[in-house]
C-alpha cells in the first residue's frame, strides 16, 4: 500500500492508490496524513483527503520536491482505526424518506426487508466532503446500490439519510440532492459554534438505529451516543 | 477601539453580494469549503492599493445596484469589473482609490466589462471570522449583507491624507479567451480524441454559473464512470457523466466524483471569474515538471 506521488503543478500533487476504498487502505491514509502533519506542517498550505488520494497544496515549489524526495522512501505501517462506533437515530417511514418505497419497489425488497439491510452494517466514516459535515460512508451492501437520480431535488431536509450509488449519506443541512432520501436523522452534524464542528472523527463508525415518527418529534439530543469507545 | 469604528450604511444591496477575503483553509476535514474572493487577483490589487493585508475582508458584488454610506473619513478601492460609479451623484472617472468623506454616499451602476467587483477598505471590513477567514459561506457565517439596511464597520483614518498618484486599473487581462491550466489528476484517464477536444474547442460560458461553479456550454463526450470520490479545489475542472464542464469555484465542495480533468492556474481563475454568460474561452495547458 505504497502510494506514488503525482505532481499536478508546481505547487500541488497527489498521493494515489490504485486500490478500491477498503478499512485497510483507509489506515494507510491516516498514516500518511499524520506524517505528513507532524513533518511538514509548515510547508504544507493544505491536504485534503478522499476515498483513494489525498491532495497536497505546498507553499513554494521547493516544498513539494523535498516531499517528494522523501516520500519515495517512505514505508508507513497502517494506523488502527479507532474502535468507537456511533449510534444514529433514523426515522424510516415515508413521510421522512421520500423515496423510500420507490426504493424499495426497484429492489424487490419490502420497507421491512430494506431498513434491516440499511441499518445491518457498521459503516466507516472515510472523510468530509460535498457539504460542511457530510460523512463519506463506506459499507452499504451492494443490494442498496442505485443509481442516482437523473434529475436531482432542489432541496433536501437537513438530516436526510440517502443513497446515492454505492454511498449512503446524511445531509446535515438543507441543500439541493440527487440521492434517493430514505429516512431522517434527528441529530446536528454540523455546528460552526463547536469548537470542534463535527461529532466524529474519520475512521469511526456509525450504526444507523431506526425510531419512530413520534421518537423523531421527540427526541431531545443533538449528538448521538457511543454504542462502542 | 470599537467605539471609533467607523459605520458604512448599505442602502441597496445587489443579490449575490458577500463578504470576501483570500479564503479559509484548515477546515476540509470537516467538509468546509475554500470560499474566498472569486477574483483573486482583483481583490489583491485593490488591498495593495490600500496597503492592506491580504486578510482584509471586502465586499463582492456581481451585479450592480450597491449604495453605500459612509459616515467618517476612509479610503476605498473598487477594483476587478470595469463599472460605472458615483460619489454624491457625481460620476467617478476612476474609481480604483477614492478619498471618502463623512456623509459620501457611493453608488455603482453598470457594468462595463468584467463579473465582479471589489470595494475594498482601508483596514478591511471588520467582520467576524471563522478558521482566521471572514469570507460568507451558508452554515458558517450568519447570513450578514443580505439582510438591510445593515451597517458594515470599518476603521476610520484620523485625518484626510493625500492618495498622491491615481492608479489605473487595467482590465485588458481578463479580456482574452485563454485560460491556463494543469493538467487534472484524471486527464490520463480520458481518450487521445477528448484531449485533443479539450485542447483546440472554443467553450462558451453557461449561465448555469456561481460562486461554487462555473458551466460551460459545450459537451465533451464522456463514456468514462463516476470514481471513487476523492479532493477537488478552486480551479479543478470536472467532466460530468453528461459530459458537461464545470469549473469549481471558491464556494465548491471539498470532494467530488467526476473525472478532474484540469486544474485552472489560480490567475486563469481570477480571469474566468471576470468573464461573462457567453463569452468564449479556450484552455491554453501548461506542462508539470515531473520530479
Amino acid at each position: 500500500m505504497i502510494p506514488n506521488y503525482q505532481l499536478l503543478s508546481p505547487t500541488f500533487g497527489e498521493l494515489v492508490w490504485d486500490q478500491l476504498p477498503t478499512d485497510e487502505l483507509l489506515g494507510f491514509q491516516l498514516a500518511y496524513l499524520t506524517y505528513i502533519q507532524s513533518n511538514f506542517s509548515d510547508a504544507l498550505t493544505e491536504a485534503r483527503q478522499g476515498f483513494t488520494r489525498i491532495s497536497l497544496v505546498w507553499k513554494n515549489p521547493n516544498n513539494q520536491q523535498e516531499f517528494l524526495a522523501q516520500v519515495k522512501n517512505l514505508q508507513l505501517p497502517p494506523m488502527e482505526l479507532s474502535h468507537a462506533i456511533w449510534q444514529v437515530p433514523v426515522c424510516y417511514e415515508p413521510d421522512y424518506g421520500q423515496d423510500l418505497n420507490s426504493l424499495a419497489e426497484s429492489k424487490n425488497l419490502s420497507l421491512k426487508e430494506l431498513i434491516q439491510l440499511h441499518t445491518e452494517p457498521n459503516y466507516r466514516i472515510h472523510f468530509f466532503g460535498f457539504l460542511p459535515g457530510f460523512f463519506y460512508l463506506n459499507g452499504l451492501p451492494p443490494m442498496l446500490h442505485a443509481p442516482r437520480k437523473s434529475v436531482p431535488l432542489l432541496s433536501v431536509p437537513p438530516g436526510s439519510v440517502a443513497i446515492g450509488g454505492a454511498q449512503t449519506g446524511i445531509y446535515p443541512m438543507q441543500s439541493p440532492g440527487g440521492w434517493h432520501i430514505i429516512g431522517r436523522c434527528p441529530l446536528t452534524f454540523f455546528d460552526s459554534k463547536q469548537p470542534s464542528p463535527v461529532w466524529a472523527k474519520p475512521g469511526e463508525q456509525i450504526k444507523f438505529v431506526p425510531i419512530s415518527a413520534a421518537q423523531f418529534q421527540n427526541w431531545n439530543e443533538l449528538y448521538p451516543k457511543l454504542l462502542r469507545k | 477601539m470599537s467605539q471609533h469604528l467607523g459605520k458604512a450604511v448599505v442602502l441597496r444591496c445587489p443579490a449575490g453580494t458577500s463578504f470576501q477575503d483570500e479564503g479559509r483553509h484548515g477546515g476540509a476535514k470537516y467538509g468546509i469549503p475554500s470560499s474566498g474572493a472569486m477574483d483573486q487577483r482583483s481583490f489583491r490589487w485593490a488591498n495593495h492599493l490600500l496597503k492592506n493585508f491580504n486578510t482584509a475582508v471586502a465586499l463582492e458584488m456581481a451585479q450592480p445596484g450597491l449604495r453605500i454610506q459612509f459616515d467618517q473619513i476612509c479610503h476605498i478601492s473598487l477594483v476587478g469589473a470595469k463599472v460605472m460609479a458615483s460619489l454624491n451623484q457625481t460620476p467617478i472617472t476612476n474609481p480604483s482609490l477614492i478619498a471618502i468623506a463623512g456623509g459620501d454616499l457611493l453608488e455603482v451602476g453598470k457594468f462595463l466589462s468584467g463579473s465582479r467587483l471589489y470595494l475594498c477598505i482601508q483596514g478591511g471590513f471588520q467582520v467576524e471570522r471563522y478558521l482566521g477567514s471572514g469570507s460568507d459561506f451558508e452554515s458558517i457565517t450568519s447570513p450578514s449583507i443580505r439582510s438591510y439596511p445593515k451597517v458594515l464597520s470599518y476603521i476610520p483614518i484620523p485625518q484626510p491624507s493625500s492618495l498622491g498618484a491615481k492608479p489605473k486599473w487595467e482590465t485588458s487581462w481578463f479580456e482574452s479567451p485563454e485560460i491556463e491550466a494543469y493538467h487534472g489528476a484524471d486527464w490520463a484517464l480520458l481518450s487521445s480524441a477528448q484531449q485533443k477536444l479539450i485542447h483546440s474547442s472554443i467553450f462558451h460560458v453557461s449561465k448555469f454559473s456561481n460562486r461554487m461553479g462555473i458551466q460551460l456550454e459545450e459537451l465533451v463526450p464522456n463514456p468514462l464512470e463516476d470514481l471513487p470520490t476523492n479532493p477537488v479545489f478552486p480551479g479543478t475542472v470536472q467532466l460530468t457523466s453528461g459530459g458537461k464542464i464545470i469549473v469549481l469555484m471558491r464556494d465548491a465542495g471539498v470532494t467530488g466524483g467526476y473525472p478532474r480533468i484540469l486544474h485552472l492556474t489560480e490567475d486563469g481563475q481570477s480571469k474566468l471569474a471576470q468573464k461573462r454568460v457567453g463569452d468564449p474561452i479556450r484552455f491554453q495547458l501548461l506542462e508539470t515538471i515531473t520530479g
